[in-house]
């Protein structure tokens, strides 16, 4: 491990200050890079959760290191990984169309987490390359997963009053040779007609323009759309 | 060795009354703003975890003093940490009661479960004693929760990712909606209808998630422009 940090890693007053310093450091970029894509949690929800993870993890050093009690150094941190993992719990939002939200933001707030700890224990090594790789995850992997998933994929969005109408669009799907990779179909109860609304998820061989246009020229289209 | 723990009626005092007072800085600012955990929830659970620590610190005690013959005999497994890591977990389930869903699936109540988790982890620094460590996360977490809270809603509202809840006539008029939204060069990511039904207080509306273009205008130019088609009632920005 770097020397460079040997002089910090206990709980000295100084130590104890540039711990939580680096930790809110740590909270405030991986929470300002969150909360640019508006999401749930912003910056000042990952900061608590670095700062608080810290102050935990240098209060297990501080009761074994100053105090000399016997007790288990790691302890309470270990606490944290469970106790965050029911905040976590508590943003994860089941949609109606029964899809799952909020899951990244759950699994940000415990890894920020788990960083606090690692610079509340000294492990600053960890500390600040986990949260770049943080950084990466959310950046450049992103666009890299969105990359492997959506090269000509795409989710077509719906609205139609007519039953038939879906199996038209599914017929000239297949006879195109497009691969539909999920599909969702509501009804929904308006104006006393029923109305139906279908996501397809699809790998295109065609333009999405061309698409969109082929499918609004079908019998029973309210609109399609994109995404 | 029990020289260095400091534990005395005086101490004991000192550091629940220290646990009150960053209870209540932290709260005061809380209440203020109307959250659910207002000045005595963050005064209670503060009182709470300072005691925890001081718990473990009484049985060390009594430990050596007189109960250390039976301590000897049956052997003695204290772990100083123990009680208040459990604290911890706590801490999250109460936390995770304070997160609502609301609607448009968005939740509110995160930023109250974190600030009471480090408040928590700040009790616990109290108890054991640790003050360097404790009034900094004090002044670290009433400046984080309190100060720096118009500043977060500033920053979202500068994003160019924004949420949008619409209301309109009728389930047609979601494609006139998305006409303005991509003449204004906009990128939708997601549309979700949420009320189809037209009723005398509801009328259907959706939730539009999407990304303004670069050199778009500001939030406000998109929602006016939202607004203006004839079919839309309302329109509304979400801030989460």
């Amino acid at each position: 491990m770097l020397s460079l940090f040997d002089a910090f890693r206990d709980t000295s007053n100084l130590a104890t200050i540039l711990k939580l310093l680096l930790s809110v450091l740590c909270g405030t970029v991986i929470g300002l890079e969150r909360s640019s894509k508006n999401r749930p949690a912003g910056f000042r929800t990952h900061i608590l959760v670095c700062l608080g993870s810290c102050t935990a993890a240098m209060t297990g050093l501080f009761l074994y290191l100053d105090l000399k009690l016997p007790s288990d150094i790691s302890r309470i941190a270990s606490q944290v990984v469970a106790g965050l993992g029911f905040i976590g719990a508590g943003t994860i939002i089941v949609t109606k169309k029964l899809s799952i939200k909020g899951l990244t933001t759950a699994a940000g707030l415990w890894t920020t987490g788990i960083i606090g700890i690692a610079i509340g224990s000294g492990f600053f090594e960890a500390g600040i390359v986990g949260t770049v790789l943080v950084l990466l995850a959310e950046t450049l992997f992103a666009r890299l997963s969105m990359k492997i998933t959506h090269v000509p994929q795409f989710t077509l969005e719906l609205l139609y009053n007519e039953k038939d109408f879906l199996d038209q669009v599914l017929r000239f799907l297949k006879d195109h040779r497009m691969d539909i990779v999920n599909l969702q179909i509501h009804t929904m109860e308006a104006h006393d007609t029923a109305r139906y609304s279908a996501k397809v998820e699809l790998r295109s061989t065609m333009p999405e323009k061309d698409l969109l246009f082929h499918v609004q020229h079908m019998r029973g289209i309210v609109s399609a759309t994109t995404l | 060795m029990s020289n260095s723990l400091d534990f005395t009626f005086l101490s004991v005092v000192v550091r629940l009354a220290l646990a009150v007072l960053g209870g209540s800085i932290i709260g005061y600012g809380r209440s203020k703003k109307e959250r659910a955990a207002g000045l005595r929830t963050y005064i209670l659970i503060s009182i709470g975890a300072c005691m925890s620590v001081l718990i473990t610190f009484y049985e060390f005690e009594m430990f050596e003093g007189p109960w250390h013959d039976i301590a000897v005999e049956v052997g003695s497994k204290l772990d100083a940490s123990r009680i208040a890591a459990q604290v911890i977990t706590g801490i999250g389930f109460l936390g995770a009661g304070t997160i609502i869903k609301v609607s448009h699936q968005q939740v509110t109540g995160l930023t109250t479960a974190t600030g009471m988790f480090a408040t928590v982890c700040m009790g616990i620094a109290i108890g054991a004693g640790y003050y360097t460590l404790s009034i900094t996360v004090m002044v670290l977490i009433e400046i984080i929760l309190n100060v720096m809270s118009p500043m977060e809603i500033g920053f979202k509202r500068k994003l160019r990712n924004i949420t949008l809840s619409v209301s309109f006539t009728g389930v047609d008029d979601i494609s006139g909606i998305t006409e303005v939204i991509q003449a204004e060069n906009a990128v939708i990511y997601d549309i979700d209808v949420e009320r189809t039904e037209e009723t005398a207080h509801h009328h259907p509306s959706a939730i539009f998630i999407l990304q303004l273009s670069p050199q778009h205008q500001s939030h406000t130019g998109m929602l006016t422009s939202i607004a203006e088609l004839p079919c839309v009632y309302s329109v509304r920005e979400l801030i989460s």
